[in-house]
């Protein structure tokens, strides 16, 4: 398949599905009828596909401000609770369910969490633009597996096999990445250009050109969190640090490990989100 | 209404004569001047007994931006064609042999929905000022006790002027989105927004959590509102555009400016009253730097 005949494929996609764990939770909080906005804004906060659901709508055109609102709950409070309940009802769940996507899912929310951190560290002015960046970084994988079942399941046995990162077998599969895929998803939806620019370059944040220092820490919060050996994003091993982003984001070692440090215990702390195989 | 069919009219009195006021003319060139004068809720027109210029009136009536919201309902014959809309723009219809139970339905979801749609904002699809002024004058009048408040965004022309009415028009959106929502949330029940135009927006809720709604309103403005400005403005922290006076000079990222009034320590007998103490609060609010309510004090 041509990249504009896969591109016209993935921008057909209207929602994508979550977890069934997320959505027993889900449930639970929607159901009742006291739960406030902040409430739902942490646990929309932990999905990357609830979170796109919401950015989605916030920034389409029915609106009126298309492109944005990066935020949750800058979202949730411009949708207000009777449209946010109506959005989360309609959440459906990955029929198939492959071990692979509860551990891409781990992923995502560690890397939104360490994201935060060093943001907070690097004093970025909107810290939470950063964290959601991080948290879609890797929709494009969700995406395609939804949209090609059978050739992504192929991709993971063939980066498997072979000993080749995900990103090379996909675009092997595809002749584009998971970057691409989430950054055409991305822009489809209007969301801000902001985002689009982060899930399009995770993986080489030197090249983007007015998110630098945002690409750079999603790009080393991926790869932290993969080293911390939390979730599973497809690869066996982690992947070496592009070194431009070493550059653009100037961490010390004492900095680095302070982050580690501070990673170890959010995260401890983020045990409710993670969904685990008892779910 | 419309008829000479009396005995529909009588039926009609006899159901809603209690609850609203009725007056029933015998054509409807007779009818105009009371509906120019009292914009009524609910017309009933007879188009059995009436000739087809009195498509042209209720043509006419409907293409008007005031009395175009007056709903109306068409009384046909039994085997009588109902004209195409184009021609004949009525909101509803009734056939002339219907049953009293049909006839009270028709007539009670015409006068709700009459209540529930009001005009709107274009922009925002916020009730606009006829429903605004409505809902204050009903409050004063069955002696509610409630405050107001007058929203306005601080530095909007400067910004509107900068970057165009397309991306003015974005934030007067999200203003919407954002006063509805912040007030629902608070108040869900018996709480009003409208937008009265431009960056003006008003809203009601009860009097005890009016400062912390105002607040709360101001706080989700500033935190939303750096996104509508471009990212090295947004990094300045000002824009550099032209003053009413025409010269250049730089202003800072807006806000909002809010007046609040209330009558539980003063009386208004009007709506034109609270608008104006309110919009004078606003005002004190703005030279007070703006990003911040004020409430009015004085006991009358």
């Amino acid at each position: 398949m041509d990249i504009q005949a896969l591109r016209l494929q993935i921008e057909k996609i209207d929602t994508l599905p979550t977890m069934p764990g997320v959505l027993k939770k889900l449930l639970k909080v929607i159901e009742n009828p006291k739960v406030s906005l902040n409430e739902i804004g942490s646990f929309i906060s932990s999905d990357p596909v609830l979170t796109s659901r919401v950015l989605k709508l916030v920034n389409s055109p029915v609106y009126g401000f298309p492109g944005r609102i990066s935020s949750v709950s800058q979202a949730l409070i411009l949708l207000g609770m009777n449209v946010v309940r109506g959005l989360l009802l309609g959440v459906s769940v990955f029929e198939v369910m492959q071990k692979s996507m509860i551990g891409l899912w781990e992923h995502s929310i560690g890397t939104a969490i360490t994201a935060r951190i060093i943001a907070q560290q690097k004093g970025i002015p909107e810290p939470e633009e950063v964290s959601v960046a991080a948290l879609l970084h890797d929709i494009g994988k969700v995406v395609l597996s939804l949209k090609f079942p059978d050739e992504y399941a192929g991709v993971i046995a063939d980066a498997e096999k072979e000993g080749i990162f995900i990103f090379e077998a996909e675009k092997k599969h595809f002749s584009v990445t998971h970057a691409e895929a989430g950054s055409w998803i991305a822009q489809r939806w209007n969301f801000p250009r902001s985002l689009v620019e982060v899930i399009e370059y995770h993986h080489k944040p030197n090249l983007s050109k007015t998110m630098l220092v945002q690409s750079a820490i999603v790009h080393l919060s991926d790869i932290l969190v993969r080293a911390k050996g939390l979730g599973f994003a497809g690869d066996n091993f982690v992947p070496a640090l592009n070194s431009g982003a070493w550059q653009i984001l100037n961490i010390s070692e004492s900095e680095l490990s302070g982050i580690v440090l501070e990673m170890d215990s959010a995260l401890s702390h983020a045990d409710d989100f993670l969904l685990g195989e008892q779910d | 209404m419309v008829s000479r069919d009396v005995a529909f009219t009588t039926m009609t009195e006899r159901l809603f004569g209690q609850k609203h006021k009725i007056i029933i003319f015998s054509n409807l060139n007779h009818a105009l001047d009371y509906i120019y004068n009292s914009i009524p809720d609910l017309l009933i027109v007879d188009f059995f007994h009436e000739n087809s210029a009195a498509y042209a009136v209720i043509s006419d009536l409907k293409s008007d931006s005031i009395f175009g919201q007056v709903t109306v309902i068409g009384l046909f014959g039994e085997s009588q064609e109902i004209p195409d809309n184009g021609i004949l723009p009525i909101d509803d219809y009734i056939r002339s042999l219907a049953d009293e139970k049909e006839v009270f339905s028709r007539i009670e979801i015409c006068l709700a929905r009459a209540d529930r749609v009001v005009e709107t904002n274009p922009l925002t699809r916020l009730p606009g000022n006829i429903t605004i002024l409505k809902q204050i004058q009903n409050r004063i009048e069955s002696g509610d006790i409630f405050a107001m408040s007058w929203v306005d965004v601080d530095y909007f022309k400067p910004f509107n002027d900068k970057y165009g009415f397309a991306r003015g028009d974005e934030v007067l959106k999200m203003l919407g989105r954002l006063v509805l929502n912040t007030v629902r949330q608070k108040q869900p029940v018996g709480s009003f927004v409208g937008h009265i135009g431009g960056d003006d927006f008003v809203f009601i809720v009860n009097h005890e959590i009016m400062e912390e709604v105002a607040q709360e309103l101001i706080d989700n403005f500033k935190n939303i509102i750096p996104t509508f400005y471009d990212a090295d403005d947004r990094a300045r922290g000002y824009i550099e555009s032209v003053d009413r006076e025409g010269v250049h000079r730089t202003f800072p990222i807006m806000g909002l400016s809010i007046g609040i009034t209330h009558n539980s320590d003063r009386c208004f007998k009007h709506y034109g009253e609270m608008a104006e103490v309110a919009s004078e609060m606003k005002k004190f609010a703005k030279m007070c730097g703006g990003c911040c309510f004020k409430t009015d004090q004085r006991v009358v």
